[in-house]
């Protein structure tokens, strides 16, 4: 797999060529830009040669639609399509004039029902798994739609007009739509050509075996997405499965695939039903990066993949991603900045390097970043965001909001967009926009941890904590490894008063937390736990860990962890790795925990340790008032003891 | 590209100075005056007032070296340069600094469009928040100002600009300012402390250089064409619109050329369309008698004023449209324009339109009365005195100190037309001009001209063009131009009576043509040359020329009505001149009914009675003008009309010579004369120097010569009345009126016929004949 050899590489490339082609005709402009970066991203080194013999009549024996390609088309379809290539061309202008409708009606009987009583318009009340009810009721509906007149259309145009009508469907949902959080919008306008589309695919596919013919996975990927809209996720796989196996480069397809991927543990389940090539490594890598893994593997994958591709900004992309993931910052930053320099002119995903540069603080560059995306097109998203970001950097969240508001008047649904828009209504104090916002981005992405924990945030200011416990939950289930968010959930489950549990998460965030910090030096360690002794802990949990035994009165127990809160001010010392330098030095939380010990000690009478405990309050200047008034005390019954003990 | 709304990177720059100063200001170093001056005269929009003015003055005299002579106000634009004048000859606190170093050192600072936010961010840090903070400690810490003093206005003002920006406009006055100091990378590259070659420190942290993409991408554009149209804002723009409207609005002149060309280049370029400049255009067409245009420019103005949902524009919309609508004679228009207006103002509670529309209203019933009356309008206020009474009333309650010292001047010129007391209209003129000093007004034009009026009526010359002279030289610039034309033509016209006809036209030419280029000012203009001309041409008896002149300047309902009485006046001179005295009589009885129709000026009707009895007494009939000639009198006596007062008894004393009664003749003439003299009007006094030389004629035509003393005495009395000839002859001369040299000359060759002594007459006649030739060459040469 790490090196191609050289008749893998050129039929990688016809490959790539002919998905760019493909995908164009189709107008999967989105696929066909990705394969087409891919295609250009191959190294060129000893392919010279090569390349510049276009003119060579070798080369025009491979055109790439020709059926060199794997995916060898059958006569029929090429019967087909030969017939209606000048009504092809003629919806394919349509379509890139954006004139949908006309374009869907080049090919399909104007009147299509509208499909009132087909059951993808009611996703909520559909049971998930009755794919045979559905199966039926979808037959019973369809026996109205002229089938024949679909019948006799070949794939490619079939496709073009169904996707034209899928997208005329979409802009006028967007049309329909309220305005971004306004009193109406619940985001629940819904495209109105689905049921259509999907009764004739379905009809389309249960004719398939009769027809004899012989599927390209193109009408596959869209009644996914039809699917994948109707909350069908279960059929919405099978269908980009299916599609994938017939045409695997149709990026379109692997990443609506990845959207419905929710947690690994499906991912690991789809993976072997997927055709072995090297869009499913890229896809496996691109997905894992979505569900926020980072681990050695998947940074194998890519390394292996980016030998492939050196030049991709895609895999570059993920790259920094994945050390986004484990907050390895500088590294993302530099990968992105090289992205910068190598392809200026490129938006995508800068969204995600503006929340990088936001979180180290560089507003220098961030503006730098605003300036640099605003002059290639201020109205993308991305664009929105990263100027969002920056205006949120510098506070002003009025003006933040009001960019994220037009990311997603752009795009709906611009997940990111939402999350920070939801940031900013909680810098704003407005929890219940901001609640929204972030259930909004919930909803369009299960996946975003952020907007979970932002979720939780909210609730835990509304005081509702048992509320807020299950979005953390949620949150660290998304993200196992992150100890911010297993002390939020420790934090809850204190709230709530269960304090075992409580204390279990905390723990929790302790595993994490270690985790974490010895993987920043090191190659990312071996993914599972370095236990306790790992490197620093926290001591803010370790404080919280031991004000929890408290409670539960298990002052030893507290005592205990209290003692590793001022470890943690030296660090090293019970170190076995020794990887990181010192402790975490005199903090506001080290110094609660002294005073905690001081007073524990004094109430248990060890005046002495007590003494030594306050004494280091007053030198380090934290709570010298009450440190003072404590070694006063102590003074007292040390005085007072001497004297009983004299007398 | 749109301009920036108030951002530009002058401004950028003058808050980078500002906050130099600000942060720098432990000790008082001999530049903060300057600085603080330059600052201030760029940052505050100019306000016509002295004080700024004075201001401006003082700041034109800087101690520095290089000073240039700075602008006279603040030039929005200004490039950056200006401040390697007014920095550069400073030390600073630094050694070996010169502030022109630091201030580009700070300037350079700005490194990054982050630091353009913090420039921002950090110079509303340095204002106090409230008066609450104002501790002596803090004061002492930093130079802090104040956010209502002039320089927070100015701060606070940039910020709010600056919040408001969108990002990409942002960027816009970012890449600007980075065109603008450009020119001072020279500069900013001999300091240490500053070495970045870049302009911005993340291109030089990420090592890009001019021409890889990722440069060209963000800055690419710097390095072609430097948006010029960035360097000035829309608030620039605004305020150069404003000023032109407040001259046009208050001068009533028009746009020079190549005025209009400039701001028309500054708003084309801009791209954006400013209500105003459809109000300039408004104004400019109007004044240059282009009534289509003016009609939709104002349409225009108001709907795009609509726009902005001010209602209150309506009733001056109306206003300004009744105004236009009676400048093009369309009364009927104006008045139902004007009534709306009222009816508007009143529905919106708008004192200040109400009470300025009715004066308007007043003003004009006044002005063009048969004109008012012919479209039906009636009057509002009932009489034209309680309409004065009611105004001065308004304007007293609600402050208009404006209109009420406009109604004052109105209620002098009531009092003079209407022939009542001469020390009630000084009183209102006093009262009106302290009304001007005290509240500033700037109505010092009409009030000059007015009082100057009054003394002429009252036969003090003198005075009278001291006054015009006066606001000549005093209030020309301030002053609409309708004034100083008027002032002007006032000082030409009054050069006939003297018979100063050069003087007089040179006077008129001597007007700048650019200065009003407007039809109306331009055909006043003509009508006053005309008129002198005409008064020459009598005068000369060109005929020819004079029938020439009088079908060219016949008036019109347009002309101002003053001009066309004294049109009128002197078609009849003409007529009476060449003895058609039948037409003569004929156009002084039009004239007097329609006199009397319109209630006018009490002088004019005077004028007419005199014009009356002249005629009778050219037609040989003196008798029949006695009892107008009487009234005239009294009347002008009444109203303090001196000069008719003095013709009437001109008159009278021709009347009475022709009835024989010689001795009251001259003695009424000898009362009038000594004043008449002061009065330098030639003409008048040629006239009542002949009538005494008839006097003495006829006295010594009736002495009794029947003894030797007696005989001497008539001789003696013959005698006066040579010299009195002769005085006559003498101030025909200076009138140039070549009718009444020769009748003085006939007088004396028929009184030498008289004596027996043809030699004396052929002398005379010589002397007329030389005369004559001298005239007629004199008339030939023009």
């Amino acid at each position: 797999m790490a090196t191609l050899s050289q008749a893998d590489e050129a039929q990688l490339k016809a490959q790539l060529q002919d998905a760019v082609v493909s995908c164009t005709e189709r107008c999967l402009y989105h696929s066909a830009k990705w394969a087409a970066e891919l295609l250009n991203s191959l190294p060129t080194s000893d392919d010279d040669g090569l390349d510049t013999d276009v003119d060579s009549p070798m080369s025009d024996a491979h055109p790439p639609q020709t059926p060199a390609n794997h995916v060898s088309k059958d006569a029929a379809e090429l019967r087909l399509e030969a017939r209606e290539a000048h009504k092809f061309l003629l919806a394919k202008t349509y379509f890139d004039c954006r004139e949908y409708d006309r374009c869907a009606a080049v090919f399909l009987p104007s009147v299509l029902p509208r499909g009132s009583s087909h059951p993808v318009t009611s996703p909520a009340g559909q049971p998930k798994h009755s794919e045979k009810g559905k199966e039926k009721a979808g037959t019973s509906s369809n026996s109205k739609i002229p089938i024949s007149s679909v019948q006799g259309l070949s794939q490619k145009s079939l496709f073009l007009a169904l996707y034209a009508r899928y997208i005329a469907g979409e802009k006028r949902m967007n049309e329909d739509s309220e305005m971004i959080l306004g009193p109406q919008d619940g985001g629940v306008t819904l495209n109105k050509e689905l049921p259509g589309i999907s009764a004739i695919l379905q009809e389309w596919f249960n004719s398939l075996p009769m027809s004899g013919r012989q599927p390209q996975g193109w009408l596959e990927y869209l009644y996914g997405i039809v699917l994948a809209k109707g909350k069908n996720e279960k059929l919405a796989v099978d269908y980009f499965v299916r599609s994938v196996h017939q045409y695997s480069y149709n990026w379109g397809a692997w990443s609506e695939l990845s959207n419905l991927l929710g947690t690994i543990e499906e991912l690991n389940q789809v993976i072997p039903r997927l055709p072995q090539n090297i869009m499913t490594f890229i896809f496996h890598v691109s997905a894992s990066q979505d569900l926020y893994q980072s681990n050695d593997q998947v940074h194998a994958s890519l390394a292996q993949i980016m030998s492939v591709f050196p030049t991709s900004a895609f895999l570059k992309t993920q790259r920094a991603l994945l050390h986004y993931h484990t907050k390895d910052f500088d590294e993302a930053e530099q990968i992105f900045s090289d992205l910068l320099k190598s392809d200026p002119h490129r938006i995508d995903s800068l969204d995600n390097y503006s929340n990088i540069l936001y979180v180290m603080g560089m507003r220098a560059k961030l503006a730098f970043l605003a300036q640099l995306a605003t002059t290639t097109d201020k109205f993308r998203p991305e664009t929105c965001c990263v100027v969002g970001n920056y205006y949120s950097l510098k506070s002003e969240h009025e003006k933040a909001v009001m960019y994220f508001r037009r990311a997603l008047t752009l795009d709906r649904n611009f997940l990111s967009a939402w999350t920070l828009m939801g940031h900013e209504f909680v810098e704003m104090k407005n929890t219940h926009a901001a609640i929204e916002s972030y259930r909004r981005a919930v909803d369009v992405n299960r996946k975003d941890y952020r907007a979970w924990y932002g979720l939780g945030q909210t609730y835990e200011v509304l005081e509702m904590h048992s509320y807020a416990l299950f979005y953390h939950q949620r949150a660290a289930a998304l993200r196992p490894y992150d100890p911010k968010l297993w002390m939020a959930v420790g934090q809850c489950f204190g709230k709530v008063g269960k304090i075992t549990n409580g204390i279990r998460a905390y723990k929790r965030a302790l595993v994490a937390g270690s985790y974490y910090d010895a993987g920043i030096g090191s190659s990312f360690g071996s993914g599972e736990v370095s236990g306790l002794g790992g490197g620093i802990l926290d001591p803010e949990v370790l404080y919280q860990i031991a004000l929890l035994y408290e409670r539960i009165h298990d002052m030893p127990e507290s005592a205990a962890y209290m003692e590793l809160v001022l470890a943690q001010e030296e660090g090293p010392e019970y170190e076995e790795a020794g990887e990181a330098g010192g402790g975490v030095g005199v903090t506001p939380t080290t110094s609660k925990a002294r005073l905690w010990l001081a007073r524990w000690e004094y109430m248990r009478g060890m005046y002495q340790r007590a003494m030594e405990l306050a004494n280091e309050l007053c030198q380090d200047g934290v709570e010298v008032e009450d440190a003072k008034a404590l070694v006063r005390d102590i003074r007292a019954r040390i005085e007072r003891e001497k004297g009983e003990g004299r007398t | 590209m749109a301009s920036p709304r108030y951002i530009t990177p002058q401004k950028i720059s003058l808050l980078v100075l500002m906050y130099l100063y600000l942060v720098n200001d432990d000790d008082p170093s001999p530049a903060t005056i300057p600085v603080l001056s330059f600052i201030l005269s760029h940052s505050i929009s100019w306000v016509p007032s002295n004080a700024r003015r004075r201001s401006s003055n003082a700041r034109s005299r800087p101690s520095n070296a290089v000073s240039r002579p700075s602008p006279r106000h603040a030039d929005a634009s200004f490039p950056i340069e200006t401040y390697i004048d007014v920095l550069h000859g400073y030390d600073s606190d630094m050694p070996g600094l010169s502030l022109l170093d630091v201030y580009l050192k700070h300037l350079w600072g700005m490194d990054s469009f982050h630091a353009l936010h913090n420039l921002f961010e950090n110079i509303g840090n340095v204002m106090l928040t409230s008066r609450a903070s104002l501790t002596g400690e803090e004061l002492t810490d930093f130079g802090l100002i104040t956010e209502t003093s002039p320089l927070g206005l100015f701060v606070r003002r940039a910020r709010l600009e600056f919040n408001r920006l969108q990002l990409d406009d942002t960027m816009k006055i970012w890449s600007a300012f980075l065109a603008f100091r450009a020119p001072t990378a020279k500069w900013s590259e001999r300091l240490a402390g500053i070495a970045s070659p870049g302009v911005d420190i993340n291109t030089t942290n990420m090592g890009l250089k001019p021409g890889d993409d990722l440069y060209e991408v963000v800055y690419g554009h710097l390095a072609q064409d430097v948006e010029k149209s960035a360097e000035v804002s829309i608030d620039d723009l605004e305020r150069l619109l404003e000023f032109q409207l407040e001259k046009l609005q208050r001068l009533g002149c028009r746009v020079p050329d190549d005025m209009k060309n400039q701001l028309g280049n500054m708003l084309g370029s801009s791209g954006v369309v400013l209500r105003q400049s459809h109000l300039v255009k408004f104004f400019d067409a109007w004044k240059a008698g282009v009534f289509t245009t003016a009609f939709d420019q104002l349409h225009r103005y108001y709907d795009y004023a609509m726009q902005t949902r001010e209602k209150i524009h309506y009733q001056y919309a109306l206003l300004h449209m009744a105004i236009l609508q009676a400048d093009f004679n369309c009364f009927g228009e104006a008045v139902a324009a004007i009534n709306e207006t009222i009816a508007t103002a009143r529905e919106n509670q708008d004192m200040t339109c109400l009470n300025f529309s009715l004066s308007w209203l007043s003003h004009m019933s006044k002005a063009y009365p048969k004109q008012m009356k012919g479209v039906g309008y009636m009057g509002m206020l009932g009489s034209e005195r309680d309409g004065l009474t009611f105004l001065k009333s308004k304007a007293k309650e609600t402050k208009m100190y404006n209109l009420l010292s406009a109604t004052l001047l109105n209620e002098a010129k009531f009092y003079m037309s209407s022939g009542e007391s001469i020390p009630r209209a000084l009183e209102c003129l006093y009262q009106a001009s302290h009304l001007n000093i005290k509240e500033d007004i700037k109505n010092h034009g009409s009030h000059m001209l007015l009082v100057s009026t009054l003394y002429s009526r009252l036969g003090i010359a003198h005075l009278s063009s001291v006054h015009t002279d006066l606001f000549l030289h005093c209030f020309q610039a301030e002053c609409p131009i309708d004034e100083r034309i008027r002032a002007s033509c006032r000082s030409a016209l009054s050069t006939i009576p003297c018979g100063r006809y050069e003087e007089g036209l040179r006077i008129l030419k001597t007007i700048d043509v650019s200065a009003h280029r407007s039809l109306k000012f331009h055909q006043y203009l003509l009508l006053c040359t005309g008129l002198i001309k005409l008064r020459r041409a009598i005068c000369w008896t060109d005929w020819e020329a004079c029938k020439h002149y009088i079908s060219s300047l016949r008036p019109d309902s347009s002309t101002d009505p003053e001009l066309s009485f004294m049109l009128s006046e002197a078609h009849i001179d003409y007529l009476i001149a060449r003895e058609y005295y039948t037409d003569a009589f004929d156009a002084i009885e039009a004239l007097t009914v329609s006199r009397k129709e319109d209630s006018s000026d009490i002088l004019q009707r005077i004028s007419m009675l005199l014009a009356k009895a002249e005629l009778f007494r050219k037609v040989g009939k003196p008798a029949r003008g006695f009892s107008i000639a009487l009234r005239a009198a009294s009347v002008s006596f009444k109203a303090r009309l001196m000069p008719s007062l003095w013709s009437a008894v001109g008159l009278l004393a021709s009347i009475l010579n022709s009835l024989g009664e010689f001795e009251p003749a001259m003695r009424l003439l000898r009362a009038i004369i000594p004043q008449c003299l002061e009065n330098e009007d030639h003409r008048l006094l040629g006239t009542l120097y002949s009538h005494m030389g008839d006097s003495y004629m006829g006295l010594a035509g009736t002495t009794d010569i029947s003894t030797h003393r007696r005989l001497m005495s008539r001789l003696a009395k013959m005698k006066r009345g040579v010299r009195f000839i002769d005085k006559t002859r003498e101030c025909h001369e200076r009138t140039e009126s070549i009718e009444g040299i020769r009748d003085q000359y006939v007088k004396k060759i028929i009184l030498c016929k008289f004596h027996r002594l043809p030699e004396g007459a052929d002398i005379v006649a010589q002397e007329l004949a030389v005369a004559w030739e001298q005239g007629m060459e004199k008339f030939a040469r023009h």
